[in-house]
């Protein structure tokens, strides 16, 4: 079994070095193929452990070797695989395969082909080596690692040049990802004071030690260490106020939005939460933090998405929307129900965003909803799969995303909270209205994109066959609940619902559809026949708010960018040029100064000099004298 | 076997006095030699290194002027052997991708004696040979950067001269004042550093003491506000001397505060603790953002060394054994890290002749390989974990947690500034259309260059990834630097801090 | 009666008398005898704190001083004579030739 681990972790280094090593060379189609067969390597490895965990119960602890010892810290490569790190590995290794597969045929034109796959099994190894490890540090190694990862494929093509925010929101896909990176860096600071706190009050890193010394630890330190930690979650899982670098982050190749900025990476925060429940389990304050903050941002991206006109964009504040669920889940102590949300989430959106690369391919590049229409014709294939996925995010019954989302709402009625309850309640009608926005001006209507010249085409066959293991996950993913609940369980605290908050799980189930599907039905009687664009609400003060994102990209740029731009020239020019070096020169000018003066004592002239001496001599007696009379 | 310390030392400055014979064409090829050998020299040092023994090995010791107690003293611990052994390598990695034309013997001369006293200063072990290689560095280097470097370079290299030059005399007076002290208090002079560990002062005396020492090495470092020679410095350098300015010269500073002010002045730094710690925020936050507002690419990494060597500060000043032994290994990663850079620089410059980053743009598509080994520096710069740059600037930061939360935090925050400028350099240079058109023609890394960078880029992810041989070699010495410390602090409060940061190894 | 006092003060005042002379007067030759008066002084004072005291040394020292002086004034004039010869003045104003 600990070969399969080794396999399952290091088969996309290997996959990524095999592609990294023709990085310099043009395109060749194998080395699509060789990556994808080792991410499917990895898949089944991650598979097979699943079931062996099923079976036997027993999780794999598994030391590498020794990292950093210094002092009393000892930092190892170790391993595990558990009931939480299984299930996220075989999300990731699944989702990997198949955006592989998926990117053989997206990135067929793409002269850099080969460094795509490089950098893409890259990001694999690194969140495997996040979910996998059994401390904290080897955590944070995934969490940075994807972090660079994420970084080197939002600025995929770095080659286009900076333009202004009227032109392209996110400026450049460079722009957006030295954003992506250092909004993340500010979060990983938080996250390092968290680790820090837990070595000073535990003295190792290590999971299991760390969560058996749970009962010596202050109520202070476990809130401090739980703040910090959460903080290093918001940035990865772009909560407010970090998140404008995720719908920026739209720059990169759809294949990178689907695994990254969808299914995985951005889910890293999630899982952060879920790893150190036994720490958040005892800060309630902490948690219910979260989950205040994760219901806020479901609503607050909702409500952004219902106006924007970008596909990849809407499906990105969809993904906010949906991960702030998920910490809403997270936060009121439903850690498997969170994770199970996770999962299903993963599935579902990925799949969208792979049907958004489809549609993207098939307009030539143009994101502009308002410029299509009527897609279903040339795009059969993808309608379903975009049809099916928005249909699970909206929380259709018997889809995945009915049975995960339904499950946190409930949860939050369960605890008590009825706000958070009724803004998740109003947040789902939102996202029902915005996903179906989506699909009707995507596919149905009037055919706009005629007035631009494009001759959709569909994707190729491959494409289509490679996800549908996704489609079928989507669909079916709901009814592996009850399971995975038992499976979970031997790691995660159980949620149970209440008795009172199960009898009435038929009418919150009900209210909640209802709510769905009457935003579908909005979205229908709006947009389904043709694109009717209203100047008068399109200039109202709140359409523009939602699509100038609360102006929030604006005031980061005003209030924290811009500053920091003219304090550094300030720092520069002013302090380091004009007082800290100026002072240096001005001690040694005026030692040179003095020099230059009294050169003008050696004049060769001899009386100056025995006038010199003279006043010498009557000062040396005077200082003897002073010093005689005051000894 | 047993005079291998004076082999390591003096070969390099043998050999550059035959260098004088040497004809001028194989000047190069007899600088890398020399260096290689140098190099697998100091490799064998560690081979023979007794990773266990944590005090000092391969001693040789013997007087020269026995009434006033100045001896010809040399060992190696585990804190000055990496730092050895960084030297040599940087030297012989320098030296293979010098692209000097002009006096190229004479450079190569140069730098086989800035050699000997690199190695001699983390070598002596008697304080009088110590300040000859420590002032003697300096000469070789003002030669570098005056006779190779750029427009302004007497300026420069007058500056850099006179200030560390004024700093280390300070210190001189400090060690005068120590030797008299032993003096009186044992009746026979001694300049041997492992006899000042057993001297004890008084608060008074080692505070003052420990001011001397400190200027002699603030400069040095350097620390805010006395780091306005460097950028100069760099900025007028050739790239050579930029490598070995930043890898080694600076590492001298920090290595001094390790050899001789904590040790020597327990109490002292101790009280220090929180206006060094003060200064070295500044010195990480401030420069930074002065990095970030420079237009010429080698500013910005001579600012970023600055900012650098505000986390080998704090990390000296944490006073336990996390946060020494992340700070000497800071030193290591600093030095491979920023002499890369530096080189990497110097690559562009000898292609372009400029350094102004609006020169460039969208390189990336131009000079792949380049910028891939750029990248790679970039993120052992910014601290990426497997980088070698990680393994120092986390352990220090977990280290200074304990002195204090809230200062960590603030030094914490390099981490963001870091990331902004260098992200920022890099886009700056490599992303983006291509705005000048003469950059088209501009070839990708040669085979010389990429044999020079290929070791390097080795090291930052080996160390990156398996740090431990080095480190638990360092963590060794450092936990008897600390356990001196601790056996000679007199106030209660100093002892207190140093047992309370170590008291779970006593248990 | 003549004490010890009156000769010290005479020595005082020949003193004062070649030092401002050695300060003000330009001519080398001038400064010469002023260098002369001040030598004197001394030793007018070591003669009589010599007798004063009923030590013989300070008479002895006084003699060396005659004796310096007189082999000073030999060379000394020799090597004006010969600056005279060179530079055809004595006057230190037009002798600065060590000018830094």
């Amino acid at each position: 079994m600990e070969s399969l681990v080794y396999i399952a972790l290091f088969a996309p280094l290997l996959s990524s070095l095999f592609a990294g090593s023709f990085a310099m060379t043009p395109k060749k189609q194998f080395v699509g193929v060789v990556s994808s067969f080792l991410l499917f390597i990895s898949f089944a490895a991650s598979a097979i452990l699943g079931y062996h965990l099923l079976v036997t119960n027993e999780p794999i602890h598994v030391k590498l070797m020794d990292w950093i010892a210094a002092g009393d810290l000892n930092i190892s490569f170790g391993f595990i695989v558990d009931h939480v790190s299984v299930t996220m590995m075989f999300v990731v290794t699944l989702i990997s395969t198949v955006v592989h597969v998926y990117s053989i045929g997206y990135m067929d034109h793409d002269k850099s082909f080969n460094r795509f796959f490089s950098y893409l099994s890259a990001f694999v190894f690194s969140m495997l080596i996040l979910v996998m490890s059994d401390n904290f540090a080897g955590l944070f190694i995934g969490w940075e690692g994807v972090g660079v990862c994420s970084w080197l494929l939002i600025g995929f093509w770095y080659h286009k040049a900076d333009v202004t925010r009227d032109i392209n929101p996110s400026i450049s896909p460079s722009w957006a990802a030295n954003e992506a990176f250092i909004m993340n860096r500010i979060a990983d600071l938080g996250m390092l004071v968290g680790l820090f706190i837990i070595y000073w009050n535990v003295g190792s890193l290590q999971y299991d030690v760390v969560f058996s010394a749970i009962p010596n630890m202050t109520q202070a330190v476990l809130t401090t260490a739980a703040m910090a930690l959460f903080i290093g979650a918001m940035g990865k899982s772009a909560q407010f106020p970090l998140h404008t670098w995720l719908t920026d982050a739209m720059e990169g190749p759809t294949p990178v939005s689907a695994l990254i900025h969808a299914a995985t990476m951005v889910t890293a925060g999630v899982f952060l939460v879920i790893r150190a429940n036994p720490i958040f389990a005892l800060t309630p304050e902490v948690s219910y933090f979260i989950a205040a903050l994760g219901t806020f941002v479901a609503f607050f991206a909702a409500s952004m998405a219902l106006v924007n006109r970008d596909l990849k964009r809407i499906i990105a504040f969809s993904t906010l929307s949906q991960l702030g669920y998920m910490f809403a889940a997270a936060g009121l102590g439903a850690y498997w129900i969170a994770l199970f949300h996770l999962g299903a989430h993963a599935f579902f959106k990925a799949l969208l965003f792979l049907g958004a690369g489809n549609v993207m391919h098939a307009m030539h590049d143009e994101l502009d909803i308002f410029k299509m229409g009527g897609l279903k014709k040339a795009m059969r294939g993808t309608y379903l799969y975009m049809g099916l996925a928005s249909l699970a995010l909206a929380g259709i019954p018997p889809l995945a995303g009915f049975f995960s989302k339904d499950a946190i709402i409930e949860t939050a009625f369960n605890e008590g909270s009825l706000i958070l309850w009724a803004t998740l309640v109003i947040t789902a009608g939102m996202t029902a209205f915005y996903s179906f926005r989506q699909v009707f001006l995507t596919f149905h209507g009037d055919e706009r994109y005629h007035e631009f010249g494009i001759h959709p085409h569909e994707m190729y066959k491959y494409v289509l066959v490679a996800m549908s293991p996704l489609a079928i996950l989507a669909v079916i993913a709901g009814f592996f609940k009850d399971g995975f609940n038992d499976f979970i369980i031997n790691l995660l605290p159980n949620y149970q619902m209440s008795e009172h908050t199960h009898h009435l799980a038929l009418y919150l189930g009900l209210i909640v559809l209802a709510v769905a599907v009457s935003g579908i039905l909005l979205a229908y009687i709006k947009y389904n026949k043709r694109l009717v664009r209203s100047e008068k609400t399109e200039n109202g003060f709140i359409y523009k708010l939602l699509a100038n994102q609360y102006y929030i990209p604006v005031l980061y740029e005003a209030v924290i960018s811009k500053p920091y731009a003219e304090l550094s020239k300030l720092m520069w020019k002013n302090v380091d040029m004009k007082i800290v070096d100026a002072t240096v020169d001005a001690i040694a000018k005026f030692l040179y100064r003095s020099g230059d003066k009294s050169r003008g004592m050696q004049s060769g002239n001899l009386s100056n000099y025995l006038n010199w001496m003279a006043i010498g001599a009557i000062a040396l007696l005077l200082v003897s004298i002073l010093s005689l009379i005051a000894a | 076997m047993s005079n291998i310390l004076t082999i390591l030392v003096f070969f390099p400055a043998l050999a550059g006095l035959l260098g004088f014979v040497i004809d001028k064409n194989s000047a190069r090829v007899y600088g890398v030699a020399i260096a290689a050998v140098e190099f697998i020299l100091s490799l064998f040092l560690w081979m023979n290194f007794d990773s266990l023994n944590p005090t000092f090995q391969f001693i040789e010791h013997f007087p020269i002027v026995k009434d006033f107690g100045i001896s010809y003293y040399l060992g190696v611990d585990g804190i000055s052997l990496f730092l050895v052994i960084m030297t040599t390598f940087m030297t012989l990695i320098g030296m293979m991708s010098m692209t000097i034309k002009e006096d190229l013997k004479n450079m190569v001369i140069t730098l086989l004696f800035l050699e000997m006293t690199m190695v001699g200063v983390f070598l002596a072990l008697d304080a009088i040979m110590f300040y000859f290689f420590w002032e003697l560095s300096l000469v070789p280097m003002l030669y570098i950067i005056g006779a190779w470097g750029g427009p302004l370079r007497v300026y420069a290299s007058i500056k850099f001269f006179l200030y560390t030059f004024v700093g280390s005399l300070i210190m001189l007076v400090g060690m005068l004042f120590v030797a008299y002290s032993f003096y009186s208090a044992a009746g026979v002079w001694s300049f041997a550093i492992t006899d000042w560990y057993a001297l004890g002062f008084d608060m008074k005396y080692q505070f003052w003491l420990f001011l001397a020492f400190f200027v002699g090495f603030a400069i040095k470092v350097p620390m805010f506000p006395f780091h306005t020679w460097l950028p100069y410095a760099h900025g007028q350098a050739p790239t050579i001397g930029s490598v070995i300015l930043a890898a080694v010269l600076l590492k001298m500073g920090t290595y001094g505060f390790v050899r001789f002010s904590l040790p020597m002045f327990p109490d002292a730094s101790i009280m220090m603790i929180a206006p060094i710690a003060i200064l070295s925020i500044i010195m990480i936050v401030y420069t930074a953002m002065v990095a970030y507002a420079q237009e010429d690419m080698k500013q910005v990494i001579a600012y970023s060394s600055v900012s650098h060597m505000g986390i080998v500060m704090l990390g000296i000043f944490a006073m336990n054994s996390e946060g020494i032994s992340g700070s000497v290994f800071q030193m290591l990663s600093h030095g491979i890290v920023s002499g890369a850079l530096f080189m990497l620089v110097g690559v562009i410059y000898d292609r372009t002749h400029t350094k102004y980053m609006s020169e460039f743009g969208g390189l990336a598509s131009i000079m792949p390989k380049y910028a891939l080994i750029f990248g790679i520096m970039l993120m052992a710069s910014v601290g990426l974990p497997l980088t070698i740059g990680f393994v120092g600037e986390f352990l220090v930061l977990i280290g200074f947690y304990k002195i204090s939360p809230i200062l960590t935090v603030l030094a914490g925050t390099s981490i963001i500034v870091g990331a902004v400028y260098m992200l920022s350099l890099f886009k700056r240079s490599f992303f983006g259309a291509i705005t000048n058109e003469a950059n088209r023609k501009l070839k990708d890394l040669n085979a010389n260059e990429l044999v020079s960078f290929i070791p390097l880029v080795a090291i930052v992810i080996w160390l990156g990834i398996y740090p431990k041989p080095v480190l638990s070699i360092i963590d060794n010495s450092v936990k008897t630097t600390l356990s001196i410390m601790e056996q000679k602090a007199i106030t209660p409060e100093a002892k207190e801090i140093i047992i309370a940061k170590n008291s779970k190894e006593e248990k | 009666m003549i004490g010890l006092n009156h000769y010290l003060i005479l020595s005082g005042i020949l003193f004062a008398i070649g030092l401002i002379g050695v300060l003000r007067r330009r001519n080398l030759l001038m400064l010469f005898f002023s260098t002369e008066i001040m030598l004197n002084a001394a030793n007018v004072a070591f003669a009589a704190i010599s007798s004063f005291y009923h030590d013989l040394t300070g008479q002895m020292f006084a003699f060396f001083i005659v004796a310096i002086a007189a082999s000073e004034v030999a060379i000394g004039l020799g090597l004006l004579i010969l600056v005279y010869k060179k530079e055809n003045t004595l006057d230190l104003d037009d002798l600065a030739s060590m000018k830094g």
